[in-house]
C-alpha cells in the first residue's frame, strides 16, 4: 500500500505542477473580434426533416421537407402569402386572367428573369410546366395533373418572354398553377434533345421518355451528394450550394438574381427533431424554428426570456369528427344529439388553448380562424342550435330516438395524447352521465390502413385532420358522393351540384358564396363536425429580423430573402 | 479450426435467410405503406397510391415480393454482383441511405465504446483488487446509478450543462461558490480513493487536492486562461516524463534504471521532435502527424534496441508506449491551443448540442478537430456513463472469482511480484468472458444508438430505423435490419472464435 500510495502522490505533484504550469501559458493564437458590421450574415433554420429533391413536383417528392428549402430557390408565378391567400410573385413575372369562356390566362415573364446560370426563363420553361403535369404522358411522374390535364397546349413559342394558356373548361384553382417552375434546358440537356417544344410537338417519344426519366428520376439525390450546379440551377434569391448528409443544406445568394437581393448572404437548414430544437435556439446554433408545439416546449421557450421571441399561431390544419351514415347516425336526431353534447368549447379550452391562447372553436371546413374570410363565413353558416353544447337538449333527443345507451364507436390513430384525452372529453359530455350514448374509445394505429377502421368504415365517429388550403379544389373529393375522401358515406345531391360548380368557378367572392351555400347545408346535415385548427408556434433569436410566422405548406422559409441578424 | 470456421458460417448465412424471412414477412403484413394517404386531401390521391403501389409492387403477393427484394439483397453479399435493397418511400435507394448513416454511427458508438470498455475494465478491476474500500463502494454506487438512468434524461441534462451552461460560463469565466465547492469535492474523493491507505492518509491526500485543486482553478480563472487555454512546452515536457514513468511502471520496476532512461530518452525526443516540426504542425495533415509519429517511435524502438541490453523487449515496450504518450500529449497541446481561434469561429459557443459538425465549417486541421469534439463530447458522454457501468461490474465479479482461484494462490505462493499475480495470471483469465459481452456489444451497437442520436441530431442507423418503422417504410426497414443481423452474427462468430484463441480449454476440446 505504501509504495502505491507514494506513487499515487507523485503522480499527484506531477498533475498539479503541470496544471500551474499551463496556468501560466495561454494558448498560441490571439484572436481579434472583428468589426461584425461587414461580416457576411449567415442564417440558420432548423427543420425536422431532411431535404432530399430539387424537383418538388413529383409524387415521391411532393413533401414539405423538399418544399421548404427550395421556397426561394425555384420560384414561379406565386407564392402562399401569411394570411393564406395566393400572392402573385412580382419579380419572377406577371399573369392575367384575359378571358372566362373559355378560361384564358396570359403569363409574362419578367424581362430579366434568368437562370443563375445566365439562361433565360422563358416559353420552354413554361411548356416544360405544363407538359410534365398534363398526364399526357406515364414517363413524367407528377404529384397531381388537376388543371393542367385541362390545357391543350402553351402558346408561345422559343425564347419567348409571354405564354398563353386555353383550358377547356373552368379551372377553379387555375391561380395555383405555373408555381416551382423546372428548368427545361437542364432537361434538353440531359435528355439529349435540342429543343423540347419542338419535341412535345413532333411526338418524340422516345426524346420525351428520357426528359420524364429524368424530370421525375434524375432531380431526386443521394444524401449528400449535390450534384453539378448545372444541373440545379436557381431562379430565386438563393441557389443551392452545399448539403451536408444528416446536418444541413446550404443556400446562398444567387449572385443572378433579377430582383431584390436577399439580406442574408447564407441561409443553413438544420435538421434537427423537433424535440431538441429548443436547446439548439438556446445555444445559438439555430436562429428560427416552428416545430409542431406542446406545452413543454412553450414552458422551455418561456424560460429563456428576451434571449428569443416567440408567438403561438394557428397552423393550417383542422381537426374534425365526421359522423357515420351507414351506422347509428343514420338517424339525424342522434346526429344532432351528439352535435350538441359534443364538448367543442371545452376541448378547446383545456387541449388547444394552452398552445395557443387565441384558439377559438372552428365553425367552417373551408377557411380557418387566420384567414381573412373567416369570420364572414362562420356567421353565416353556424346554426344557432350548435353554437352552444346542450347536453339536456342532447339527452332528450337520444330518448326521443329511443336510443339510449346506443354504441357509439371513435376511430382515431394512436398514439396520440391528444385525441385520447378528446376521446375523455367526449366520453363525459356524451356518455352515460351526458347525453346518454354508450361511447366506446376505439383509438387503434392501424385506423388509417386500408383495411382499418376509417377506409372499412367501422367507425361511428371518426376523429383526424385536414390540411387546409387557400385553393377550394383539395376538398372536393371530401363531401361529395362517393369521394375518394368520403369515408363517413355522406351524400347530398345540393352538395354534389355546389361542389361541381366550386370547382369551376374562378372568381373568388363567387368562390365564397357557394362555400357559404356547400356549408351551410352541411352543418344542417351534421356530415362532419369541424372543432379547431392546429396550433403552431414559432420562435427566433432576439437578435434575428424579417422572420414571419406563414401556415400554409410553404412554412416559415416563404420570405428567408428577409430574414436578417441584427 | 479452419472446418469449424466453415460451418459455422454456413449456419450464420441459413440464419440470416429465415430472419429475414421472417422479418419481411412481419414488415410487410403489419404496416400498411398506403396508410399515410387516408388522411391526406391531396388533389390527386388516386394517383400517389397507383404510383406507389407501382414502385413497391404491393399489388404482387407477399412470396413474390419477398423473392423481388432477396434478388437484389442476394447481390449485396456475393462481391461482384449488384447491390439493391429497393427504394424507400421517397424514391431513394436504400444502400445510398444505409452507406451513408453507416460511417456516421461508427463516429457516434465507436469511441464511446471503446472509451466504455477500457475504462469500466480497469475500473472494474481496481475495485476488484481493492474490494470492500470507499472506492469499491463509490464505483459499486456510480455504476448502479449509472445503470437506472434513462438515456435521454441524461441527454437532455448534459445538453443543459455540459454545453449550454458551459458555452455561457466561458464567455465570462468566475469563480462561484457552487463551482468551488464542486471543484473542491470531486478532487478530494478522487485522489483520496485513488490513494487508499489508511483513514488519516486518505483525509489529508483529500484535503490537500480539495485546496490545490481550487487554488488552480482560481488561478487558471484570473489569469484569463479558459477564454485563450493551452499547455504549453513546460507541460508537454513533464506529461511526457509522466508518460516515460508511467510505461516502466507498467512493464517493468522504476528500480530498473535502464528501461527507465530509454523511456524518457524516447520522451525527450518526442517533445524535441514536436518543437523543431512546430512549422509542419500549424495545419497538418494526418499524414504528417502520422508519419512524425513513426518517426518518435522508430527513434525509441532504436533506444532500446542499442541500450535495453537483457531488458531490450521490456525497454521496446515502454518506448513504444511512451512514444505514444508523447504524440497524445502534443495533439491535445496543439488542439487546446486552436480553442480560442475556434471559439471566436462559432461565436462564442463552444460546445454544441445538435449535430456531427458545425455546417460548412471552413479552418485549419486543428480546428476542424475540435469542431469535430465539441459535437462527440456529449453524445459520447452519454453512451458511455451507461455501458461503462455494465463493464466494471461484469470485470469486477469476474475479477473477483479469478483471484479467489487456486492458481492464483499458487502464483502468490511462488512468490511473484503482486504486479506479475494482477496483471500476468489474474487479469488475463478475468478477461475470458469479457471477450464475448464485448464483441456481442459491438454488433448490437452497430444497430445505432436510437435515443442518442434522436436527441443530438446524428442521422445514424437508429435513426433511420425509427423514421422507417415511423413511416411503415418495409425495404428502408429491411435494410437496416440486415446490416444489423449481419453484424451480429459476425460478432457471435468473432466472440467463438476468440474464445477458442483466449482459452486453450477450449481449444483442446
Amino acid at each position: 500500500m505504501g509504495s502505491t500510495g507514494k506513487r499515487a502522490s507523485v503522480f499527484a505533484t506531477l498533475l498539479g505542477a503541470s496544471l500551474v504550469l499551463a496556468a501560466c501559458s495561454g494558448g498560441g493564437t490571439n484572436t481579434d473580434t472583428t468589426d461584425q458590421s461587414n461580416e457576411p450574415v449567415t442564417f440558420t433554420y432548423a427543420y425536422e426533416q431532411e431535404w432530399q429533391a430539387y424537383n418538388t413536383g413529383t409524387a415521391a417528392t411532393n413533401a414539405s421537407q423538399n418544399g421548404i428549402p427550395m421556397n426561394r430557390v425555384t420560384l414561379g408565378f406565386w407564392y402562399f402569402a401569411p394570411d393564406g391567400s395566393v400572392a402573385p410573385e412580382t419579380d419572377f413575372g406577371s399573369y392575367e386572367l384575359t378571358s372566362d369562356d373559355p378560361l384564358t390566362i396570359q403569363y409574362t415573364f419578367a424581362d430579366n428573369a434568368v437562370w443563375s446560370d445566365g439562361e433565360p426563363i422563358d416559353c420552354d420553361d413554361a411548356w416544360l410546366a405544363w407538359y410534365s403535369q398534363s398526364g399526357q404522358t406515364d414517363t413524367f411522374k407528377p404529384v397531381s395533373t388537376d388543371g393542367y390535364e385541362d390545357i391543350d397546349t402553351v402558346d408561345c413559342a422559343d425564347g419567348d418572354k409571354q405564354f398563353t394558356v386555353v383550358y377547356n373548361k373552368p379551372y377553379a384553382d387555375w391561380v395555383a398553377n405555373f408555381g416551382a417552375i423546372m428548368p427545361a434546358h437542364v432537361v434538353e440537356q440531359e435528355a439529349g434533345i435540342d429543343d423540347l417544344i419542338a419535341a412535345i410537338q413532333d411526338g418524340d417519344t422516345k426524346g420525351l421518355e428520357k426528359a420524364g426519366d429524368f424530370w421525375t428520376k434524375g432531380w431526386v439525390f443521394k444524401p449528400g451528394e449535390l450534384p453539378d450546379a448545372s444541373l440545379i440551377p436557381s431562379s430565386g434569391e438563393y441557389k443551392l450550394d452545399k448539403w451536408e448528409s444528416g446536418n444541413s443544406l446550404t443556400l446562398v445568394a444567387n449572385d443572378q438574381y433579377y430582383g431584390d437581393a436577399p439580406k442574408a448572404d447564407t441561409v443553413v437548414i438544420r435538421f434537427i427533431a423537433a424535440d431538441a430544437q429548443a436547446q439548439a435556439l438556446e445555444n445559438g446554433e439555430i436562429q428560427a424554428m416552428d416545430p409542431q408545439p406542446n406545452p413543454d416546449l412553450k414552458a422551455q421557450l418561456e424560460a429563456l426570456g428576451d434571449q428569443i421571441v416567440f408567438s403561438q399561431e394557428d397552423q393550417f390544419t383542422f381537426e374534425h369528427y365526421d359522423l357515420n351514415f351507414d351506422t347509428v347516425f343514420k338517424d339525424e336526431r342522434l346526429r344532432q344529439a351528439f352535435a350538441l353534447c359534443l364538448p367543442r368549447q371545452q376541448i378547446v379550452d383545456t387541449l388547444i388553448k394552452p398552445d395557443n391562447p387565441e384558439a377559438i372553436v372552428l365553425d367552417s371546413r373551408y377557411y380557418l380562424p387566420f384567414q381573412p374570410q373567416y369570420e364572414e363565413v362562420a356567421s353565416q353558416i353556424t346554426p344557432d342550435a350548435y353554437a352552444e353544447q346542450n347536453i339536456d337538449a342532447a339527452a332528450t333527443l337520444v330518448k326521443e330516438a329511443n336510443a339510449v345507451g346506443t354504441d357509439v364507436r371513435l376511430g382515431y390513430i394512436v398514439p396520440n395524447p391528444r385525441r385520447e384525452a378528446e376521446a375523455q372529453l367526449v366520453q363525459e359530455a356524451c356518455g352515460p352521465d351526458g347525453a346518454g350514448f354508450n361511447i366506446i374509445d376505439e383509438g387503434d394505429k392501424t385506423f388509417f390502413n386500408a383495411n382499418g377502421a376509417l377506409v372499412t368504415g367501422r367507425f361511428d365517429v371518426a376523429m383526424f385532420a385536414w390540411a387546409g388550403s387557400p385553393l377550394v379544389t383539395g376538398s372536393s373529393s371530401i363531401y361529395v358522393t362517393d369521394g375518394g375522401s368520403n369515408y363517413n358515406n355522406y351524400s347530398n345531391k345540393k352538395v354534389d351540384e355546389l361542389t361541381a360548380q366550386l370547382n369551376q368557378t374562378t372568381d373568388l367572392d363567387e368562390q365564397q358564396n357557394l362555400i357559404v351555400q356547400i356549408e351551410t347545408i352541411l352543418w344542417n346535415d351534421l356530415a362532419t363536425i369541424p372543432v379547431f385548427a392546429f396550433p403552431g408556434i414559432v420562435a427566433y433569436d432576439a437578435t434575428a429580423e424579417g422572420v414571419e410566422y406563414n401556415a400554409s405548406q410553404s412554412g416559415l422559409t416563404w420570405n428567408m430573402q428577409d430574414w436578417n441578424i441584427s | 479450426m479452419g472446418s469449424y470456421i466453415l460451418r459455422r458460417i454456413l449456419a450464420s448465412l441459413l440464419i440470416l435467410l429465415a430472419a429475414s424471412f421472417l422479418m419481411f414477412a412481419l414488415v410487410t403484413l403489419s404496416g400498411d405503406p398506403l396508410a399515410e394517404f387516408t388522411g391526406s386531401n391531396a388533389p390527386d390521391k388516386a394517383r400517389l397510391i397507383q404510383e406507389r403501389i407501382e414502385t413497391l409492387n404491393l399489388d404482387r403477393p407477399f412470396l413474390v415480393q419477398y423473392f423481388l427484394w432477396l434478388g437484389g439483397a442476394i447481390g449485396c453479399l456475393i462481391p461482384g454482383m449488384s447491390c439493391d435493397l429497393g427504394v424507400n418511400l421517397s424514391n431513394q435507394p436504400v444502400t445510398s441511405l444505409i452507406v451513408d448513416a453507416f460511417p456516421t454511427t461508427l463516429q457516434l458508438v465507436l469511441a464511446a465504446t471503446i472509451l466504455a470498455i477500457v475504462l469500466g475494465i480497469s475500473i472494474g478491476i481496481i475495485s476488484a483488487i481493492r474490494q470492500y474500500t470507499a472506492f469499491d463502494y463509490s464505483i459499486t454506487f456510480l455504476a448502479f446509478l449509472f445503470y437506472s438512468l434513462p438515456i435521454f434524461w441524461v441527454a437532455v441534462l448534459l445538453k443543459e450543462f455540459g454545453a449550454i451552461r458551459i458555452n455561457d460560463w466561458l464567455a465570462e469565466p468566475a469563480v462561484t461558490l457552487p463551482t468551488a465547492i464542486v471543484i473542491a469535492g470531486f478532487s478530494a474523493l478522487f485522489f483520496s480513493a485513488v490513494v487508499g491507505g489508511s483513514r488519516k492518509q486518505r483525509l489529508l491526500v483529500g484535503l490537500g487536492a480539495a485546496v490545490g485543486a481550487v487554488l488552480i482553478f482560481v488561478g487558471l480563472v484570473a489569469s484569463g486562461w479558459f477564454s485563450n487555454p493551452g499547455m504549453g512546452p513546460g507541460v508537454v515536457t513533464i506529461g511526457a516524463a509522466a508518460a516515460a514513468v508511467g510505461a516502466t511502471l507498467l512493464f517493468t520496476n522504476l528500480e530498473n534504471r535502464r528501461v527507465l532512461f530509454i523511456a524518457l530518452g524516447t520522451a525527450a525526443a518526442g517533445v524535441i521532435t514536436a518543437y523543431a516540426a512546430l512549422p509542419l504542425l500549424e495545419d497538418p495533415s494526418w499524414l504528417t502527424l502520422f508519419g512524425l509519429g513513426a518517426l518518435v517511435t522508430a527513434i525509441g524502438v532504436g533506444l532500446g534496441w542499442i541500450f535495453g541490453d537483457i531488458d531490450r523487449p521490456a525497454a521496446i515496450r515502454a518506448a513504444v508506449l511512451t512514444s505514444f504518450g508523447v504524440g497524445l500529449l502534443v495533439f491535445m497541446d496543439r488542439t487546446v491551443s486552436s480553442f480560442a481561434a475556434y471559439s471566436a469561429e462559432v461565436n462564442g459557443r463552444p460546445v454544441a448540442t445538435i449535430g456531427s459538425k458545425t455546417p460548412n465549417f471552413n479552418g485549419t486541421f486543428w480546428e476542424v478537430t475540435l469542431d469535430t469534439a465539441t459535437h462527440l463530447v456529449l453524445p459520447t458522454l452519454a453512451i458511455m456513463l451507461i455501458s461503462f457501468a455494465g463493464y466494471s461490474r461484469y470485470s469486477r465479479a469476474s475479477m473477483l472469482e479469478v483471484l479467489n482461484a487456486d492458481y492464483v494462490r499458487t502464483a502468490r505462493a511462488k512468490g511473484l511480484t503482486e504486479r506479475t499475480v494482477v496483471l500476468r495470471h489474474a487479469f488475463r483469465n478475468a478477461m475470458i468472458p469479457l471477450a464475448t459481452l464485448a464483441a456481442i456489444d459491438f454488433g448490437a451497437v452497430i444497430s445505432g444508438a436510437i435515443i442518442t442520436e434522436t436527441v443530438f441530431g446524428w442521422k445514424g442507423m437508429g435513426v433511420l430505423f425509427t423514421s422507417a418503422v415511423q413511416r411503415d417504410d418495409a425495404y428502408q426497414i429491411m435494410g437496416v435490419f440486415m446490416v444489423t443481423a449481419i453484424a451480429v452474427l459476425l460478432f457471435n462468430l468473432i466472440a467463438d472464435i476468440s474464445y477458442a484463441i483466449l482459452d486453450p480449454r477450449i481449444r483442446l476440446s
